[in-house]
């Protein structure tokens, strides 16, 4: 099979992945900013003397794009992840069968789809974060790009999920045990080197640890530890997730009766 | 058009064999009925064509096009109606079938969409979603969204279970003007009458093999014997009258009703008998033999 058959056919099924979310923007956009304000509000004025580690760096400021990357990869999980579910809670996941797209075209449709979503709350979270801190950002170019990065691991996480996953309680419960959990140690509210013992180490395995890393360093322009280092880790975690992804979506599983 | 040769398919699941060398030909504008109780294998066809299931063995071939090497060519080529009635509950009827048009690289497709809608009597319907649709607009927007790319083979899987009698009917005609258009169909039924009504051949399949394979008047033809007839009299009859006619099967209902079984080359030889025995008779009634007796008595051999 053509990797890239139907051009026309895949930006349909991309802009129909946007089209959705957008549809029900008050739950996809609206409530995961206001969630992440409320992070700054309650966070940033509780501990704001709080001390980070950098120099001259407050504690809100260190929250911004801890903030901004969780909104964003949150969001791009579960894009891909939702509308998958709801196809096959819908009766309609097979008719993804019935399209004369590619494998590698529907599976780039979901996590590009994902990735825009995960990359607009991310950048309205950064938005939102403006009046309390200002809108300076080191490097704007590399601090979007880490976003969007980000967004695109986590939409290949989420399209992995939504298709052997087959149920929302299933879905809710992969979120509070392995996303939640990971985006809490992987350094959003805190330096992953303050936490005690053994889950300090867990910064090492966890792939939200040098995304969130690498888009502090963007936006503070200081940086600890060894940035290649974690661009390689991200690079990694993408390749992983995103041949993952493909690899299942080939194979058929949720979708098609073996 | 359609070329199935010795497809077979067990289910990893239970290790469930539903197909067991399935042959099958279609010609370009056939309108073919696939018969068979539930889980005789019908379903399973049908989601090998559409590309559901995976088959576990054989080649099939749709519009010339190996269902293998050239999934996405054959794709373009088929339509399918499942079963189970499903829609997308976000986008309105006519976001839907633009969309659906667009998985197919159909750019602008709104006359045909309208086409459609209308046909089907969908129209007034395009600016809601499916959630606000009865159960049989929801079954027409299935045929709708399989039909937007214009299939040169329209398969469809049980479309009228549920529909009332006014809708199938238009159906039907709906169905008949595709097939005078040159679509070839393969409908999938429990309302037997239905494949009578519109399908010129019969596929029946039991336990996953196919177990009659006929053009419907040859296979209504076959088995003619079914032919019953009904006599009625305005007087009493008792089995002594009717001893002649022992090899038809005779059955006397109510004292004034005879009812026997003949094969359409006796029929005259019968009607013969009766008027030499001198039993006068008010009415007749010829009953044809119905698929329905035919498939049942296909299944249960």
């Amino acid at each position: 099979m053509k990797a890239f058959y139907n051009r026309y056919g895949f930006m349909t099924l991309l802009t129909r992945e946007i089209h959705r979310f957008t549809k029900v923007s008050i739950q996809t956009i609206l409530a995961p900013l206001l969630s992440n304000i409320l992070y700054l509000a309650i966070f940033g004025a509780m501990l704001q003397t709080r001390e980070v580690g950098i120099d001259g760096v407050s504690f809100l400021n260190f929250l911004v794009p801890g903030l901004t990357t969780m909104g964003a990869l949150m969001a791009a999980f579960q894009n891909p992840a939702f509308s998958l579910i709801a196809q096959k809670f819908q009766s309609t996941i097979q008719d993804l069968n019935s399209y004369p797209i590619s494998d590698v075209e529907k599976s780039l449709a979901f996590i590009l789809g994902g990735t825009f979503r995960g990359f607009l709350v991310g950048i309205l979270t950064y938005t939102a974060t403006i009046p309390f801190v200002g809108s300076q950002i080191s490097n704007p170019i590399l601090f979007f790009f880490s976003i969007c990065v980000t967004s695109f691991i986590f939409a290949s996480v989420g399209l992995v999920c939504g298709l052997i996953l087959d149920n929302f309680e299933k879905m809710n419960f992969a979120l509070a045990i392995v996303i939640t959990p990971l985006s809490y140690l992987g350094g959003v509210f805190f330096e992953v080197s303050k936490l005690p013992g053994i889950l300090s180490y867990i910064g090492l395995i966890n792939p939200i640890y040098p995304l969130v890393n690498i888009t502090r360093y963007a936006y503070l322009g200081i940086y600890e530890g060894n940035i290649w280092v974690h661009g390689i880790m991200a690079l990694i975690f993408l390749s992983v997730a995103f041949i993952t992804s493909l690899i299942i979506f080939r194979k058929g599983i949720g979708i098609k009766t073996r | 058009m359609l070329k199935i040769d010795n497809v077979s398919k067990t289910y990893k699941k239970g290790n469930k064999e539903a197909l067991k060398n399935i042959n099958l030909d279609i010609g370009k504008g056939e309108f073919t009925a696939l018969l068979g109780q539930n889980g005789a294998g019908k379903t399973t066809l049908i989601n090998i064509l559409a590309g559901n299931v995976q088959k576990t063995k054989g080649i099939v071939t749709i519009g010339g096009y190996d269902l293998d090497n050239n999934s996405l060519e054959t794709k373009r080529i088929i339509g399918i109606v499942p079963q189970e009635v499903g829609h997308d509950y976000v986008f309105t009827i006519e976001e839907m079938l633009k969309k659906q048009s667009g998985y197919f690289g159909i750019k602008n497709n709104k006359n045909y969409i309208d086409d459609l809608l209308e046909e089907l009597s969908l129209k007034d319907k395009r600016k809601v979603t499916a959630r606000e649709l009865s159960g049989g607009m929801k079954r027409r927007l299935l045929i709708a969204k399989a039909l937007v790319h214009k299939p040169k083979i329209l398969i469809l899987d049980e479309p009228t279970a549920g529909v009332d009698i006014e809708l199938r009917r238009s159906m039907y005609g709906f169905l008949n003007k595709l097939h005078g258009e040159g679509t070839t169909i393969i409908l999938t039924t429990h309302y037997i009458e239905e494949a009578e009504k519109l399908c010129k051949r019969i596929i029946v399949i039991d336990d996953g093999k196919i177990i009659e394979d006929q053009p419907k008047e040859k296979l209504m033809g076959l088995f003619s014997e079914n032919t019953r007839i009904k006599f009625e009299f305005d007087y009493d009859i008792n089995s002594s009258d009717i001893e002649f006619l022992e090899e038809y099967s005779p059955i006397i209902k109510e004292n004034r009703e005879l009812q026997i079984k003949v094969n359409k080359s006796d029929l005259s030889k019968v009607l013969r008998l009766v008027s030499e025995r001198g039993l006068k008779f008010v009415d007749i009634n010829v009953d044809k033999p119905k698929l329905e007796d035919i498939y049942l008595k296909l299944i249960r051999h």
